[in-house]
């Protein structure tokens, strides 16, 4: 944490060397929410890139009081949010059981995983998209409720009730798997 | 263990992406690529120093620890209530789509209310009462299915029925919303003012900057009109006739007796007004001056009359004429007009040979300009200034032509050329663009020569080829 703060002091004075460090140390994490919630490794590199340019020239303006990953975080899902919302036939597609895992990963591939973070992650997609946020942001994020609550403008119990008919539906369609 | 907290532990631990070596090291190269673009000089990046003196007796030891908790909680409590909240401009959406009411002013330069207006939204997002008082005369309002017209200098309320005469701020704010929420950009940083934290944005559909208080997230000024969302006071949407004044019905189905000749002077000008956008559009541009003319002189608020008088004027060479009338434009937005107003002054100043004048001009619009060419909804404004024939026929110019427009635009006032070709590949088209930005950084000074813009504003003369 002491550690984000001297990095976000150090990059508000335009240092390369912070930056470079910032964007070492939350790849892979923002990479991993970002496939979370888009499940299609074309659109996640994509974004990826936006929050971390967009990131890259607020050097001199940058005024952050919160956690330095929490505000990349955010910047994830925003910008994730803007091209749903861009194309309005992806909302379809997100939410869609049959199409969400229709893009697997290629061999080659520029995103790196195992197989079971695939299959986990295919059983994520056919989640909600709504449901899925606030799982990828509350596992892999380690935000709060009211932190997510806020994000997506509603109640902490919508968000709680989200993230558990969220568990129990990628329970299901996981067939126990995790269980055994 | 339960099945959730397996589930839990599994996408905790199991879901994990990694970027590839190559992608890692393409993002790495644009990041610092975006940071050096846009970062000054790098300051000292050594910590700061901190003395410390450290007590030796146990006692002082412990005031010492008890100061240093003490002035922590302090800071955190002072941090806490004063520091600015991050800001996102999803955040100033989703605050206005909660918006039911707005209450807009325009201050003169005494601080006297120039006007005033109190907009209610329906769940729809669309207006669904107005009022606006411009004083001394001026009082309309809508109450959803009329719209009241109240002159005071004629003593006469004009009731019209709504879908014959509307007045609105911004027409569709769930469109105008979708705008800022995908074309909207911060680009201010984010500064205190009058006791609140505030963040300049960019918002291309209302064709200009706003003001977004980070506490509220909602924009507290925008194009010379201070906002505040407060409830209207009872009566504000009721129309009230005062006692002597005439009313005119102009309602469907309403009888009412002869229509004063100044209602009728009213119908005239807006007859005037829609020949003249023609005649400008279609070339005739001695005709529309006249009949522009004869509209401002009846409708002395009417802001596009001026500013096409102004336009017309250019293009039959008469630049000083044009640039009085600009001026009046001018006044009416409190002295700031909008972008392209101030395109079209700099080109009539640039003209007459009077560099000074041309080049501040150019520094309201250039930035815009520049804008558009990344962002093609900021040219709208431009568009309709070159076609008042657009609010007709709806063919607003494409993506492709707008920033092909704004390129022709750019080029007529400053002289420069980067060799933009909107039929070339993109990473050319980018380049140009790209070129633009660094010359306006730069640089900025326009080199106008007249002989290379004869006429100055584009022509509209084929309406098919709009």
């Amino acid at each position: 944490m002491l550690d984000d703060e001297l990095l976000k002091w150090q990059f508000r004075r335009g240092s390369p060397d912070a930056l470079a460090r910032i964007y070492e140390k939350y790849l892979d994490s923002m990479l991993t929410l970002a496939m979370g919630l888009l499940n299609n490794p074309a659109e996640a590199e994509d974004v990826v890139h936006d929050v971390f340019v967009g990131f890259a020239r607020l050097a001199n303006g940058f005024v952050l009081h919160g956690s330095l990953a929490g505000y990349l975080a955010t910047s994830v899902v925003n910008r994730v949010r803007d091209r749903i919302r861009k194309d309005r036939r992806r909302t379809a597609w997100l939410n869609s059981p049959s199409a969400a895992s229709a893009e697997p990963t290629e061999p080659g591939q520029v995103v790196i995983h195992d197989e079971e973070a695939g299959r986990l992650n295919d059983a994520m997609a056919d989640l909600p998209y709504d449901q899925r946020e606030v799982i990828v942001l509350r596992l892999k994020s380690d935000m709060r409720f009211a932190e997510i609550a806020k994000i997506q403008g509603v109640p902490i119990s919508t968000v709680q009730a989200r993230y558990r008919y969220g568990l129990n539906k990628l329970r299901a369609g996981l067939n126990g798997e995790v269980d055994r | 263990m339960s099945s959730a907290k397996k589930l839990e532990e599994t996408i905790r631990e199991k879901l994990r992406f990694t970027a590839s070596p190559g992608l890692r090291e393409r993002l790495r190269v644009s990041v610092l690529r975006a940071q050096t673009c846009t970062s000054r000089a790098p300051r000292n990046l050594e910590a700061p120093a901190v003395r410390i003196r450290i007590a030796r007796g146990p006692r002082a030891r412990l005031a010492s620890a008890a100061a240093v908790i003490g002035v922590a909680v302090l800071c955190a409590v002072i941090w806490s209530r004063w520091s600015p909240p991050a800001y996102a401009i999803e955040q100033t959406v989703e605050a206005l789509e909660n918006v039911r009411f707005m209450h807009l002013t325009w201050h003169d330069d005494s601080s006297r209310v120039r006007e005033e207006r109190w907009i209610e939204i329906g769940m729809d997002g669309r207006q669904v009462c107005y009022r606006q008082y411009r004083p001394p005369d001026l009082l309309v309002i809508e109450d959803g299915r009329s719209t009241a017209v109240c002159r005071h200098d004629k003593t006469t309320v004009v009731i019209y029925d709504r879908k014959d005469r509307q007045y609105q701020w911004i027409g569709d704010l769930g469109q105008a919303l979708e705008n800022l929420r995908q074309k909207g950009r911060i680009i201010g940083p984010r500064e205190e003012r009058d006791g609140r934290y505030v963040c300049r944005v960019l918002w291309p559909y209302v064709g200009g900057e706003c003001d977004i208080d980070t506490r509220t997230k909602l924009p507290i000024a925008m194009g010379g009109a201070e906002i505040s969302y407060e409830p209207p006071p009872a009566g504000t949407f009721d129309l009230v006739v005062p006692v002597g004044y005439a009313i005119v019905d102009k309602r469907p189905g309403r009888i009412t007796g002869p229509e004063p000749p100044w209602v009728q002077d009213e119908a005239e000008a807006d007859r005037r007004f829609d020949q003249a956008t023609h005649a400008l559009a279609h070339g005739d541009c001695a005709e529309a001056a006249s009949l522009f003319e004869s509209v401002v002189a009846y409708q002395p608020d009417r802001n596009w009359a001026w500013f096409w008088l102004g336009a017309a004027y250019y293009k039959l060479g008469r630049h000083e004429l044009a640039i009085e009338r600009f001026n009046t434009l001018a006044e009416m937005y409190g002295g700031h007009p909008y972008a392209y107003c101030n395109y079209a002054r700099a080109l009539a100043y640039a003209q007459l040979g009077i560099q000074e004048q041309a080049q501040a001009d150019s520094q309201v619009c250039l930035p815009w300009m520049v804008f558009a060419l990344r962002e093609p909804s900021a040219t709208t404004m431009f568009d309709y200034a070159e076609d008042p024939l657009l609010r007709y026929s709806g063919r607003w110019p494409s993506e492709r032509d707008a920033v092909s427009h704004m390129i022709d635009r750019l080029r007529m006032l400053t002289g420069q050329s980067f060799g933009y070709d909107p039929d070339g590949m993109d990473r050319e088209k980018a380049d140009a663009i790209a070129a633009w930005e660094h010359w306006l950084e730069s640089d900025g000074r326009i080199h106008f020569t007249p002989d290379a813009a004869p006429t100055g504003l584009r022509a509209v003369t084929d309406p098919e080829n709009r």
